[in-house]
């Protein structure tokens, strides 16, 4: 099955992925409509500032077991079995907060969902866009993310390349770089910049 | 092989749920009090505040027992274990038989020592029939009197807020959650208790309750007299295990365990509010009675009673709550003993309601205080629990943008 596989050496940090994630979240599905909606579409992918101010795209990682699930206390976080993805019902959720205390990454964030009863704040976090892949599409973050930061793939394929590439680049002769020396050039700027400041 | 589980509560059922999945053939055995369906405990004070109806609280499929052919035995509360011939006895008198055995009794309200305690009115907080006497009785009473400033207590005033009674908190220590939080962010959250309209008084106990067969009036310690239609008693809660030869399994404030949740008897084990097990910040015998927890541990109890060999690393006192306009997340050790050894870093914004303090113990954190901007906190137990040498400067965790990018260079 295919999931969605982040690569934070990639992110440039250009937030793409979190204007999509909103959008492909919200009543309408268009940018220009979304931004117009109560409640405000927002995003369930968070890119935030790494080690030297570069991006770095974070969500949902649908951990098994999900600790999140298991410190729920609305017992509003289950697991779709067939796809493995970790959802949250924002009609059993009472807004404790007891999932952001689990979840090692930080990715839940509340507030007010469409999908929610309205005025009701809820527990919101990345659901594989479980919507958009019922109907064969991939997810929103994936299909707008220009750099390869984040890809659709069967993880044991993104694992294979991972391991040539790194096979390459470590073997005598080698020509190609594990990652574009685009990407190294980016953070090196980026640290330098932090330097300066 | 014949499983007997005590208790129906999240422990008991997570270690039943574990053993299941990890042995098909098991014979399986739930014992519990309570007659409703496995529920959420904290969500009972969603029913008080009226935010929610009782048929919300089962977080099991009613079908539970059957699907996972567990046989219960509900309404029954066993009186007795044998530990040398492997049979419980309840008070019904009924024995059961069994070959690997967990106790997941959890706790109790802890009783308030006062003279007229048993006057009708005066109400404990811990079990979906306890909410439905509080809730019986609202429609007779306008003022209240809630007892602790805990979450229990905080939870009860909210409630009764809401469903319009004039409420006083009485809070024994100089200020709210003193258990959870320090003297800054106590503070604060008094402040914002007062704010939503609830009367506080700190440093002060009861000594008498007084009425004619219902309660109409607490004596103080301070010896002023408050009168009260009702009374909820918050003062935190005490391993529920009467039933425990003490003389084989080893007790101290709760039932001894150890990295694997057995007692200190072979094939019994204990999981939840009741075991005492090792608090991962203290480096001592503790007992953290929080649901993660009671969850966790009966997944443990029970992959271990199923034969696997799961350690379970220890607990971590922690909690969160949401007081009125502050997001309030406390994680491990937030008042570190006063020896040297320890690190704090501290800093209050009290204008924009914020405050966060981190204690460290030789670069590994081992506390954190947050008030707003919580939505990370999960990075920062994470850290705690695994003990993680930090390897970024501890600044970077003080501030409000720490994200998990931050820890991966
Ligand atoms: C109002 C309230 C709010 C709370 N809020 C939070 C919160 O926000 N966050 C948090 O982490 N925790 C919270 N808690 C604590 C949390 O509910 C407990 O830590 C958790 O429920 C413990 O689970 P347990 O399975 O160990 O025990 P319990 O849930 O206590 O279950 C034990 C069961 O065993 C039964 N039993 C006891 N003795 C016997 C016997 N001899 N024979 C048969 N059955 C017996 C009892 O009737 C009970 O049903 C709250 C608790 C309360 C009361
Ligand atoms: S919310 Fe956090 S803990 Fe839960 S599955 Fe996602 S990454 Fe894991
Ligand atoms: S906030 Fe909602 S999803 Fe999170 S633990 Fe509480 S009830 Fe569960």
């Amino acid at each position: 099955m295919k999931e969605v596989i982040v690569q934070p050496e990639k992110c440039v940090g250009c937030m793409q992925c979190m204007v999509a994630c909103a959008t492909a979240h919200s009543q309408t599905k268009q940018l220009y409509t979304a931004i117009l909606e109560t409640p405000l579409p927002k995003p369930r992918i968070h890119v935030g500032a790494g080690v030297f101010n570069e991006g770095f795209p974070n969500r949902c990682r649908h951990c098994d077991p999900a600790p999140c699930m298991q410190a729920c206390l609305g017992g509003a976080i289950f697991r779709d079995t067939a796809t493995g993805t970790v959802l949250i019902d924002p009609d059993r959720c009472i807004n404790c907060a007891s999932c952001a205390m689990a979840c090692p990454y930080g990715v839940i964030r509340f507030h007010e969902d469409c999908v929610a009863p309205p005025g009701k704040v809820v527990a919101v976090k990345c659901d594989n866009c479980d919507q958009r892949q019922s109907q064969g599409v991939v997810p929103a973050c994936v299909e707008v993310c220009k750099t390869g930061a984040l890809i659709f793939d069967e993880m044991t394929d993104a694992m294979k390349e991972k391991t040539n590439a790194v096979a390459r680049s470590v073997s005598s002769g080698a020509e190609t770089y594990p990652v574009s020396p685009v990407f190294a050039l980016f953070k090196a700027s980026k640290k330098a910049q932090l330097a300066v400041q | 092989m014949k499983y007997s589980i005590i208790g129906n509560g999240i422990a008991g059922v997570c270690a039943a749920e574990t053993i299941r999945q990890l042995d098909r053939a098991a014979e399986i055995t739930l014992i519990g009090d309570e007659t409703f369906p496995p529920y959420s405990r904290p969500m009972i004070s969603h029913v008080l505040d009226g935010s929610l109806s009782s048929e919300k609280l089962p977080i099991r499929s009613s079908r539970f027992y059957d699907d996972l052919k567990i046989i219960p035995v509900l309404g029954s509360r066993v009186s007795a274990i044998d530990v040398d011939r492997r049979v419980l006895t309840t008070t019904d008198r009924k024995e059961t038989t069994y070959d690997k055995l967990l106790i997941a009794t959890g706790a109790d309200a802890r009783p308030v020592v006062a003279k007229g305690v048993d006057l009708k009115n005066i109400f404990y907080m811990r079990t979906e029939a306890h909410i439905r006497s509080i809730i019986e009785c609202l429609p007779t009473a306008e003022t209240a009197l809630v007892l602790g400033g805990g979450l229990v207590g905080f939870k009860a005033a909210h409630g009764l807020l809401k469903r319009g009674l004039k409420v006083t908190m009485l809070i024994t220590s100089g200020y709210p959650l003193s258990m959870q939080v320090d003297e800054t962010a106590g503070q604060m959250i008094l402040a914002e208790l007062l704010k939503s309209g609830l009367t506080v008084r700190v440093g002060t106990s009861v000594m008498a309750f007084e009425g004619k067969g219902k309660v109409k009036r607490a004596r103080l310690s301070d010896d002023s007299t408050l009168s009260c239609d009702m009374v909820i008693v918050g003062k935190g809660v005490s391993p529920s295990l009467a039933f425990v030869p003490k003389e084989k399994i080893k007790i101290d404030h709760g039932i001894l365990v150890d990295h694997h949740l057995q007692t200190t008897i072979p094939d019994v084990f204990a999981a939840g509010d009741v075991a005492e097990a090792v608090d991962i910040t203290r480096k001592r015998r503790w007992i953290n009675a929080i649901w993660p927890e009671a969850a966790a541990q009966g997944c443990v109890a029970g992959a271990n009673m199923a034969g696997r060999h799961v350690v379970y690393p220890g607990s971590v006192s922690r909690n969160v709550m949401r007081v009125m306009a502050l997001d309030v997340m406390t994680l491990g050790l937030v008042n570190p003993p006063d020896d040297f050894g320890y690190k704090v870093m501290a800093h209050a914004d009290r204008r924009r309601g914020r405050y966060r303090k981190l204690v460290f113990r030789d670069n590994v954190l081992v506390g954190a205080m947050l008030i707003n901007d919580i939505d990370q906190g999960g990075i920062l137990l994470s850290l705690i629990q695994n003990e993680i040498p930090l390897k970024i400067p501890d600044r970077v965790l003080m501030d409000p943008s720490f994200n998990f990018g931050k820890l991966i260079a």
